[in-house]
């Protein structure tokens, strides 16, 4: 009953913030640009050219949706750092944590809040993508689970990322610091083959950093059925207890810095 | 004896600023305890370290030595937190809400089921005046009528103890009034009370016990009645006082003060029918005699002036 008052109320409160508000405006303005772009690769489709354009309709869309998605891991940092930052800013924390509430509980309840804007924001996002596509004349191989569970770990592992570095510093701080990270992830990360830093220390910052290579879910949307039947139960499990062990680690960081600081008005 | 309410044994608060070796003690050994059933009033000066010990009491704060214990519980604890009812002082609610979803968020935060709780929510709004603007979000309230749901929150569970900062703040001599009333209403109900107000004749009419603090140390403690008590004097007022009277009533080491309103003798009680006596025989109105008792502003005064 706690968790979920609290869960709902932190709903509530980030669909009202102006600055989630307008993230998602620039993301509809994002779509937007994209949909007149297929429109006009709709109306130059003909029976010549068919094969050819649809093979540039999904790449398209991947790019764009992962522009989008990339922008919603940032939400998602941001969204969880603010929603305990403004608590505690406000005051609005103190009535809460009078009752019989315990602090990682509060925690909790502020985490799955941001969770479920997430999925809100997953949801519209996957329907936009069939959407897209559709328009396009374009179909997507990827099975619906995967355009979800992908995509939701991934933003759960950055909004307790978020929430662990807002428990220590300012909001924008801790989003900055998420946004350094997310860079030097890409950096160190294989797929990059950067040579100016040792094989170890790039091995140690690529565990130690949200890498999320694998949690993409843009793989899935340009990837044909041969190839996505290729892709095995073991690498899906591998690729998501990584996400989720490291939202768990963070949540936890999180839970033990907050149970042990002061709750005076920042 | 039933454990105290609440009780401080030697709390210290120490704030530390970051990247300095500056400190500065919120708290020095402070100690007090209010036992179940009264009504404390919590006393201070702008900064003197009321809302940090209020906020160690509830656990928010940590003491940095010492001990505290809120109904028998450490601060913080969900079973000791189920007992009670905070208010804190300038205090915000979620804007978004109307006062009556505010008080489900609350009742379903207490782990109470808020569906049937219709009636209650209407009655506490009507204790603190709020009815009417069950459809108004929080965001448009006025000061005096946040402070209102505030105090509605506050009672919302049915607490033991009841822990108030500044709860008149904001409210107009009515509001003011009302909230006396249900302090009250709470003590009649055998209900703790612990408040920390600047308004101290008001406070003066509900409490049993005072604890005052000063730059965060206890400057004094105890029940009113006995903090108040001035020894065995009375307090005579009377009209058309001839000048003069002064120097015979020095002879039954009675002091004379003159006012706009006629004049008032301080004399010990063994000599009140002498004096009065005295006046009748000069041609004086006696008003009125009362044992002379401090108010607590000249209390608080004298102990924090001393300081």
């Amino acid at each position: 009953m706690k968790l979920r008052a609290i869960t709902m109320n932190t709903f509530s409160g980030l669909v009202r913030n102006k600055i989630i508000i307008l993230f998602c405006v620039g993301c509809v303005c994002v779509l937007l640009l994209m949909l007149s772009t297929l429109l006009v690769m709709r109306n130059m489709r003909n029976v010549q050219n068919a094969e050819q354009m649809q093979a540039a309709v999904l790449p398209l869309i991947a790019s764009m949706m992962g522009l989008v998605s990339g922008f919603g891991s940032l939400l998602a940092a941001w969204s969880a750092a603010d929603a305990l930052s403004s608590e505690m800013r406000s005051g609005t924390i103190l009535a809460v944590l009078a009752r019989p509430v315990r602090r990682w509980e509060f925690l909790l309840g502020k985490y799955l809040g941001v969770q479920l804007l997430m999925l809100v924001f997953v949801l519209i996002m996957i329907g936009l993508n069939y959407a897209l596509a559709w328009i396009g004349g374009a179909h997507i191989q990827a099975a619906p689970w995967e355009l979800i569970v992908y995509p939701m770990v991934r933003y759960a592992m950055f909004s307790a990322l978020g929430l662990a570095l807002a428990t220590m510093m300012h909001p924008i701080l801790a989003f900055c610091v998420v946004l350094f990270m997310t860079i030097a992830a890409q950096i160190v990360s294989p797929a990059a083959n950067t040579t100016f830093l040792p094989e170890w220390l790039k091995t140690g910052l690529f565990y130690f950093l949200p890498s999320t290579n694998l949690l993409s879910e843009m793989r899935f949307l340009t990837i044909t059925r041969a190839t996505l039947e290729a892709a095995t139960w073991t690498e899906h499990a591998m690729a998501l207890s990584y996400g989720l062990d490291y939202a768990l680690v963070c949540f936890l960081l999180a839970a033990w810095i907050f149970h042990s600081r002061s709750l005076s008005r920042d | 004896m039933a454990a105290a309410a609440i009780e401080f044994q030697g709390v210290t608060k120490v704030y530390k600023r970051l990247f300095s070796d500056e400190k500065i003690a919120a708290l020095s050994d402070v100690s007090f305890q209010v036992q179940p059933g009264e009504v404390c009033a919590f006393l201070g000066a702008n900064g003197a370290g009321k809302t940090t010990s209020i906020s160690i009491l509830m656990g928010f704060f940590f003491a940095g030595s010492g001990q505290v214990r809120v109904l028998g519980h450490p601060p913080g604890d969900v079973r000791a937190k189920e007992q009670i009812g905070f208010l804190p002082e300038n205090f915000a609610f979620y804007k978004y809400l109307t006062a009556p979803k505010l008080l489900r968020l609350h009742l379903a935060l207490a782990g109470r089921n808020p569906a049937g709780s219709e009636a209650h929510i209407a009655d506490l709004l009507q204790k603190v005046k709020l009815t009417g603007y069950e459809n108004l979000k929080i965001g448009k309230y006025s000061r005096g009528m946040v402070q209102r749901i505030g105090i509605a929150q506050a009672l919302l569970c049915d607490p033991q103890l009841v822990i108030l900062d500044e709860p008149t703040s904001g409210l107009d001599p009515a509001g003011r009034r009302e909230v006396l009333q249900i302090l009250a209403g709470l003590k009649a109900q055998g209900k703790t009370v612990f408040l920390s107000s600047h308004i101290l004749p008001e406070v003066e009419q509900i409490c049993d016990r005072v604890v005052i603090i000063d730059h965060g140390k206890l400057v004094r403690t105890g029940r009113l009645e006995d903090m108040l008590a001035s020894g065995n004097r009375v307090e005579i007022a009377a009209d058309r006082v001839p000048d003069g009277f002064e120097q015979s009533a020095a002879g039954q080491g009675a002091a004379v003060e003159r006012g706009p309103h006629g004049a008032r003798i301080l004399v010990d009680e063994a000599r009140k029918r002498e004096t009065v006596e005295a006046l009748w025989a000069a041609g004086c109105d006696v008003t009125s005699m009362n044992p002379l008792r401090s108010t607590l502003e000249e209390l608080f005064l004298k102990e924090v002036d001393h300081r």
